[in-house]
């Protein structure tokens, strides 16, 4: 790449400026411009932290007209870039690229359309979760996906990443939910993918670009289907003497033939955490369960009654139910702070995100304790017990010497446990930057060829948002990268063989 | 270099079995384009093995599982082999306890249910039932759907996991067997509806969901376009959830069914009779119902499109189908479905542009060879220009039923 590191350098002097930033300058206007260092700190990580990169400069374009002007400007360039939303991920997706463009599209927060009778909204990329149901609410209908930032997470992140939430197990995730997108391609062009209307003929490749964590193109429109309101909504809230009866009353809710809306299971230590934190006034026990039926009344007041039974039959030393949409906010509440909440009981953590067969959720937390032990370290679990989605919390003192190499060391060994059992290493927060040396263990060389070709085919140059997803050596040392299939192959220019 | 003329069964025999590759017959034309070979390989390093020769060899390969709907989409520009998925037939994994099942790509969806219904202690299906007698992996390969999918949605909805070839032999796999996994690019749902152009499917793992213990049905009969609008209209704003609500024109029936408990079934059922009309049918009338509304619209000769519009044109898609099309069946909180008409390129593509008018499309599915200039609409010209470099990406050598698909890809 052509471009000088402008950041760790001197700024501000015309003459030094690149060429690019005029460019991009023309494109978004002076005060979609950033390239002042201070400035730029604000954009250097998402929500995993621990990895740090300040970008050369970063663009908040308005319009899919602009975005598609950036990109052009920096693959004229050979400058990588890398799309943003809230910065909320997890995973690094968002992380920039040294000497690459930001291209924040948090200025594009506008709902374009709402129509109610065919149950679709039309969405800017910058527009948050939550803000998409709110449009809609008063109506009667709400957007299912609602991963627990949803406030402040927008809709462009949750395409990336194929977002879910508490209630994907009902519900399925964002890629169930978005019907059409308009990308912008990595060389610039603008193509329209899927629809409002169903079945759209072609290659799905809205399908493949949802969850593709930005390296496909920056998706600058969104068509969203929204769902009618249930009729009726029970939660209950049951306190288990053990993670394993918890464990087993999801596994008989599930062989009875329900389908909650949500399970969510919290243990020891994260309900002591959430307690300390937001005081949603958990009972003290081993582990505590969330279930959320939604409905007609009809099937929904049956289920609800086979679950308050089974939870007994599985030893529930106590059972809450809502008795109204603010104590469901209630028990709401202590679930959606469990992240967070782990400050008030150590001083660092990490948020581990696995998937497992449901049915092997007993065995594998076992593993999970048998390896923090060895580790010495505290893990606490928060799950989405209905899908086996773990969420273990590595808890370390960072000012203790060897103390987060351990954490990472041991977070990386709850990964396996889930790929041993059948799982996967992400459920939700992607691969990114942090888990994309993981990948060899979940796939094999030829799956990693076949996605880095995938890769090619809209990226040929590897400048949208390079270094995420998939291994590189130069990214996960001497671990050979995948194949990836020379651009003039992918151009058609290759002979056949 | 181009389909050698000595192509012969020995060449593949020394890869499968001779008993495995046979001289290609009357039987086994593809769309009206006669093969030589026939391969059925029987493990996916068979297969891999298989693909990676006809692609050196530049051969031109049509992925077939139980045969039902080679007819899809344009007839290929040639074929020299068949590659069977018959052998491929096994049933993987079925955990009742995580609700996923895992199958290779060439078990039948009829047997697949067999299993599921028949396993102990639980009551589970797959919830796709488009093409019984098709193979999982044709399913997939096509995204074909039934009145299923008004709950449940297509195969993509469904579709967790799956291993693939790709045509130089490379293999792989995406998802896996978990429900929530976000690990990877999604390459299932870019196979899912790729007809075979790009990857040969293997295995395939669902997400399953229990089968409702009971069911009902509510009959709207006789019904004008108006009235089938009007009811639609009614039926959306009552507080129930149908697995199924079919139109069926020119017949005039609005078909909703309701799977639950016995009670429930029963009690959203006579919601729907006293919300917004209909009759509540009896169980004997019901299952003829439902068997008759499975074949349609494949039982009778003719064309068959897909189509698909917003909701809200049903009632124009119905009265515009009056003199250019023989039945029509839609899912009816959809807006997606079939219609049958004649085997005719002018009535198709009168048929499409009058669709189009209401901001819908049609894709030909079931038709003679020569209407395969018409099978496809255009598309955008650049997610055309991506589908392309992906075709290109995944299928190098392009021998994977070249010109099936979308733009002659």
């Amino acid at each position: 790449m052509n471009l000088p590191a402008a950041a760790t350098t001197k700024r501000g002097a015309a003459s030094s400026e690149p060429p690019l930033f005029a460019r991009l300058r023309d494109a978004v206007g002076s005060d979609g411009l950033i390239t002042e260092l201070e400035q730029l700190r604000t954009y250097e990580c998402d929500g995993l932290t621990g990895h740090r990169v300040i970008p050369a400069a970063v663009v908040l374009p308005r319009s899919t007209a602009q975005v598609a002007e950036c990109v052009r400007a920096c693959q004229q360039a050979r400058t990588p870039f890398v799309a943003r939303g809230a910065g909320t991920g997890l995973s690094g997706g968002a992380l920039p690229v040294a000497d690459g463009v930001v291209i924040g599209l948090a200025r594009m927060r506008a709902v374009l359309d709402v129509d109610l009778e065919n149950q679709r909204v039309t969405v800017q990329p910058g527009v948050t979760n939550a803000a998409i149901s709110q449009a809609v609410t008063a109506a009667g209908f709400y957007y299912a996906p609602d991963p627990s930032s949803q406030s402040v997470c927008t809709i462009g992140g949750n395409v990336a990443e194929n977002s879910g939430g508490a209630h994907c197990l009902k519900y399925g995730f964002t890629t169930h939910h978005v019907t059409g997108a308009t990308l912008v391609t990595a060389d610039g062009r603008v193509a329209r993918l899927g629809g409002a209307v169903a079945d759209t003929p072609g290659y799905d490749l809205l399908g493949v670009v949802v969850g593709s964590e930005g390296t496909l193109g920056i998706v600058t429109e969104v068509i969203v289907s929204i769902l009618p309101l249930p009729e009726t909504v029970r939660t209950l809230l049951a306190a288990f003497p053990s993670v394993e009866e918890a464990g087993d009353a999801v596994s008989r809710i599930i062989a009875g033939g329900i389908v909650p809306a949500a399970v969510e299971m919290m243990d020891r230590l994260s309900v002591e955490a959430v307690e300390a934190a937001v005081h949603p006034g958990y009972p003290q026990c081993e582990a505590v369960l969330i279930v959320e039926l939604d409905g007609p009344a009809s099937e929904c007041d049956s289920c609800f009654d086979a679950v308050q039974a089974i939870c007994r039959e599985s030893h529930a030393s106590e059972l809450r139910v809502a008795a109204d949409a603010d104590e469901r906010a209630l028990i709401w509440r202590g679930r959606r702070a469990a992240f967070a909440a782990m400050g008030r009981v150590s001083p660092t953590y990490y948020v581990q995100d696995g998937v497992i067969p449901r049915t092997r959720l007993a065995e594998v937390l076992a593993g999970i304790h048998g390896c923090a032990a060895q580790y010495g370290l505290r893990v606490a679990n928060v799950f989405h017990a209905g899908d086996g989605n773990l969420h273990p919390l590595v808890l370390y003192d960072a000012a203790r010497a060897g103390e987060p190499e351990r954490a990472e060391e041991l977070a990386g060994r709850i990964l396996d446990l889930c790929i041993e059992a059948g799982g996967s290493i992400t459920g939700e927060h992607g691969v990114g930057t942090d888990k994309a040396c993981h990948m060899p263990k979940q796939f094999s060389p030829g799956a990693l060829e076949a996605f880095a070709r995938l890769r090619a085919a809209f990226d040929p140059d590897d400048l949208c948002n390079p270094g995420k997803v998939l291994p590189t050596p130069r990214l996960c040392g001497e671990v050979p990268g995948p194949y990836r299939a020379h651009p003039a192959e992918i151009a058609g220019q290759a002979e056949r063989m | 270099m181009s389909a050698s003329a000595e192509l012969r069964v020995a060449d593949f025999a020394g890869l499968v079995g001779a008993a495995n590759v046979r001289d290609a017959g009357d039987d086994d034309v593809v769309h009206g384009v006669r093969p030589r070979l026939v391969v059925a390989p029987g493990t996916e390093d068979e297969a891999s093995v298989v693909l990676r020769e006809a692609s050196r060899a530049g051969l031109a390969v049509v992925i077939r599982g139980a045969g039902t709907k080679l007819t899809w989409g344009a007839p290929p520009r040639t074929c020299d082999m068949v590659l069977s998925t018959h052998r491929l037939d096994a049933l993987v994994e079925h955990e009742p306890g995580d609700l996923v099942c895992v199958a290779q790509a060439g078990m039948r969806l009829e047997a697949l249910q067999a299993v599921l219904v028949a396993a102990a202690g639980h009551r589970q299906r797959l919830m796709l039932d488009p093409f019984p007698a098709g193979t999982l992996g044709g399913i997939v390969a096509t995204a074909a759907s039934g009145p299923l999918r008004n709950r449940y949605g297509t195969p993509r909805a469904v579709l967790i996991g799956a291993r693939f070839v790709l045509a130089d032999g490379t293999i792989g796999h995406t998802g896996g067997k978990v429900v929530k996994n976000v690990a990877g690019y999604d390459l299932a749902k870019l196979l899912t509806g790729s007809l075979g152009t790009l990857a040969l499917i293997t295995q395939v793992a669902f997400r399953l969901h229990p089968d409702p213990p009971a069911s009902r049905t509510v009959l709207l009969d006789s019904a004008s376009p108006d009235h089938v609008v009007a009811y639609l209209n009614r039926l959306r704003r009552l507080p129930v959830v149908p697995s199924c609500v079919d139109v069926l024109w020119p017949d005039g029936v609005v078909r909703v069914r309701i799977d639950g408990s016995a009670d429930s079934a029963e009690r959203q059922a006579q919601g729907v009779a006293g919300g917004a009309g209909g009759r509540v049918l009896d169980d004997r009338e019901a299952a003829l119902l439902d068997a008759r509304i499975a074949v349609r619209p494949w039982d009778l000769p003719g064309a068959i499109v897909g189509v698909a519009l917003p909701r809200t044109h049903i009632g124009d898609l119905l009265e515009l189908a009056s003199g250019r099309v023989e039945e029509v069946v839609l899912r009816g909180t959809l807006g997606t479905g079939e219609a049958r008409l004649a085997e005719d390129a002018a009535a198709v593509t009168g048929f499409r542009q009058a669709v189009a008018t209401i901001g819908g499309h049609v894709v030909l599915q079931r038709s003679p060879a020569a209407l395969g200039a018409v099978a496809w609409p255009p598309g955008d010209d650049v997610a055309v220009e991506l589908m392309r470099s992906v075709k290109r990406a995944l299928d190098l050598s392009g021998v994977l039923a070249p010109g099936r698909f979308l733009a002659a890809i």
